[in-house]
């Protein structure tokens, strides 16, 4: 398709020539790393920032006891069928075998390239009520969960359903976005999905009045995995 | 535009007492949450210093990162469309949904699309538009435009809403927020997922990655970059941040002024459609994506000496400390963005000729200036738009009668003094007169062209020139 790509450009390379643009530099001067933290200081502030927001903390204090407390938390919202990241991507080893023995089957996650195909999965993928997934990381700092899309882990597990619950390490933890970057520069490379979730879905567009479970997940359960 | 004036606009707002209600509680609201949100960030000046840096820096050499930042989303499987205009734009999505064979459409919010008139276009065509965002979803059905940048339907209340959403979206009737969110839930979560395309805007655009930043709060930017099998972006050229690293920097004042939230619910970033190369590829997301970057104007203003708008991250902080549109909201300014930032961009982008009393819409108190995440200076371009209205003749009558008057007072010292004097004694006579606290509000002609719109400060009981003398 032609379109207006030079045009546009030779008019801002033009219009450069007279810009008046305070402290424009020639460069952006490099900032100091963010301060390194522990793990206990990292996940306190997570907690305080999630809770804040109206997510729920649980810290178990194996994976024992993690396993049970997710097993019980899906079968109390009723959810015999989820949608959930593969196996390999949750990380509580003995969890895939409890699921399977509680009953918890998974829907299968893959969205068909045909447009029928795709409008039917989307729709009985709507009709799940809880989503489990893993975590990429956790930002200290903002109380957030990275999720980083791949066949394995669908963007909707963490989107579509009024439940998410997301199991966290909490080796995965960093003190700011900056530092998460840092830490993986090639993260949007490989991936064509990394979201930020801080908190339940809300809207405050009615008399300001804050409202959650909008079009995302009303209640939050993040699993801090010692 | 239609014949209503500014002024007519302006009158209507100041006499709706509903509106009075809804600005003042949710500008103060807004007001207040930002304050706290940059309380908790350490050094929160020296954030904003180096945002305003990046913004600086990469406004300065945008042709290059814009360059870059098209051929890495290329580079990633995206296509990338450049728009002189707002037909352009509308031309490059209307030719898309037709390739695609598009019959319904979901869409986040996005200023651009605004600016585009972009759902009228897809109407005339016969595609079925969804606004999925819940304020541009209440304008939409009423008909209406956004009044506020971040917050669209600011203007309502939750009984109107109620009634609104239950008249055109056949939902039960309710006035309780949190039940209409449910019902609204229900009913969009059907057009999110049988919507053969999705339209959102873009927040910031990554040159080194090609990444694209979509943050919101409810969940409907995500649906829509990932249900749809077509990803639509619309972003101006100005939405470029250099590297990943700006981006966090960004990231970390946008939503604390915007609506006092650390981060938003949702920092989306998306970087090429789905990828299928891998052996089974990934699980869901677009088929495509279609980056639309949109000029329409904005290349003009980078010339001129109001470039220094292009800095704006588009958080609305200007539009709550701002004293005029708290009194007016965001109508009155008849313009797709309100409020100080709105006084400076639309007049820029569209030139002066129908927009020269926006500049005026301000005491310069420098309010927006103070509360600017990027500190852009709005007071001086608004300054700068006055003189240029006034140079072409288009300044309101009390400005281009008043100006010659003073001008002929003022450059007589005898007469100046004598007429500080009388000016004094007759103002504070007059406030007197008027009893409204010392400021007046009636003035004889010509100031009664500032009055009409405005009250007057009361004078000093002292001149300034009778001050400086005793000093001595």
């Amino acid at each position: 398709m032609q379109d207006s790509r030079q045009i546009v450009l030779d008019r801002i390379r033009s219009s450069l020539k007279t810009s008046v643009l305070p402290m424009a530099r020639a460069s952006i001067p490099p900032r100091e790393a963010a301060p390194s933290s522990d793990y206990a200081a990292m996940s306190q502030s997570f907690q305080r920032d999630m809770e804040t927001v109206g997510a729920k903390i649980h810290r178990p204090a194996n994976d024992f006891a993690a396993v049970d407390l997710v097993v019980d938390l899906i079968q109390e919202l009723g959810g015999n069928e989820i949608l959930a990241w593969d196996d390999a991507e949750l990380p509580l080893a003995g969890l895939p075998y409890a699921l399977h023995k509680a009953g918890i089957r998974r829907a299968d996650h893959r969205i068909p390239n045909d447009d029928i195909g795709r409008k039917q999965k989307l729709a009985a993928l709507g009709e799940l009520r809880v989503g489990l997934t893993g975590a990429s990381a956790g930002l200290a700092d903002t109380g957030s969960l990275a999720m980083i899309s791949s066949p394995t882990r669908p963007r909707l597990a963490s989107l579509l359903p009024m439940t998410h619950i997301a199991l966290l390490p909490i080796n995965r933890l960093y003190p700011t976005m900056a530092a998460f970057f840092a830490a993986h520069p090639v993260v949007t490379q490989d991936a064509s999905n990394l979201v930020f979730i801080s908190g339940p879905s809300r809207t405050a567009d009615i008399e300001m009045t804050l409202t959650v479970g909008v079009h995302g997940p009303k209640y939050i359960h993040v699993v801090l995995c010692p | 535009m239609s014949n209503v004036t500014f002024y007519d606009r302006v009158e209507d707002a100041l006499n709706n007492e509903q509106l009075k209600v809804a600005l003042t509680r949710t500008t103060s609201k807004l007001g207040g949450l930002r304050l706290n949100a940059l309380a908790s960030l350490p050094d929160a000046d020296g954030v904003r210093d180096r945002a305003r840096l990046i913004r600086a820096h990469t406004i300065s050499k945008l042709a290059d990162y814009l360059e870059q930042f098209a051929a890495n989303v290329e580079k990633m499987g995206g296509h990338v469309h450049f728009a002189d205009d707002a037909a352009d734009a509308n031309r490059i999505v209307l030719e898309l949904a037709k390739q695609y064979d598009i019959k319904t459409v979901v869409k986040g919010k996005s200023m651009v699309s605004e600016e585009m008139h972009l759902n009228h276009e897809f109407e005339e065509m016969g595609v079925t538009v969804w606004e999925s965002d819940l304020g541009e979803r209440i304008v939409q059905e009423a008909g209406e435009m956004p009044s506020h940048i971040i917050a669209p339907a600011i203007h309502y209340t939750r009984e109107q809403v109620g009634d609104l959403l239950h008249d055109k979206l056949k939902i039960p009737l309710s006035h309780d927020p949190s039940v209409i969110v449910g019902h609204v839930r229900e009913k969009l979560r059907q057009e999110f997922l049988v919507a053969d395309m999705g339209i959102t805007g873009v927040n910031f655009g990554v040159a080194e990655t090609g990444t694209i930043a979509l943050v919101e709060n409810e969940g409907n930017g995500r649906l829509t970059s990932t249900a749809p099998r077509v990803h639509v972006a619309l972003m101006g050229i100005e939405r470029i941040v250099p590297t990943l690293d700006d981006l966090s920097v960004m990231l970390q004042v946008l939503a604390r002024s915007a609506t006092g939230q650390k981060l938003s619910v949702y920092t989306n970033l998306l970087t090429g459609p789905r990828r299928k190369s891998q052996t089974t590829g990934e699980a869901d997301g677009p088929d495509a994506l279609h980056v639309v970057i949109v000029d329409n104007g904005r290349s003009k203003v980078l010339g001129t000496e109001l470039a220094e708008i292009l800095y704006c991250i588009r958080c609305g902080a200007c539009l709550n400390a701002c004293p005029v549109y708290q009194q007016i909201g965001g109508h009155a300014y008849g313009s797709v963005y309100p409020g100080p930032v709105g006084a400076v961009l639309t007049p820029g982008l569209r030139g002066i000729g129908p927009w020269a009393e926006l500049p005026h819409a301000s005491s310069l108190c420098g309010a927006c200036k103070e509360v600017c995440p990027v500190r852009i200076d709005i007071p001086r371009m608004l300054l700068k738009l006055r003189e240029e209205g006034h140079e072409k003749g288009l300044a309101p009558a009390w400005v281009k009668m008043g100006l010659p008057m003073y001008r002929f007072v003022a450059t007589k010292p005898a007469l100046f003094k004598f007429a500080i004097k009388a000016s004094g004694f007759g103002a504070r006579m007059l406030a007197k007169m008027q009893g409204n606290g010392g400021w007046l509000n009636k003035l004889p002609p010509p100031l009664s062209g500032w009055t009409e719109h405005r009250d007057f400060p009361p004078f000093a009981a002292k001149s300034f020139s009778e001050q400086f003398k005793n000093r001595k």
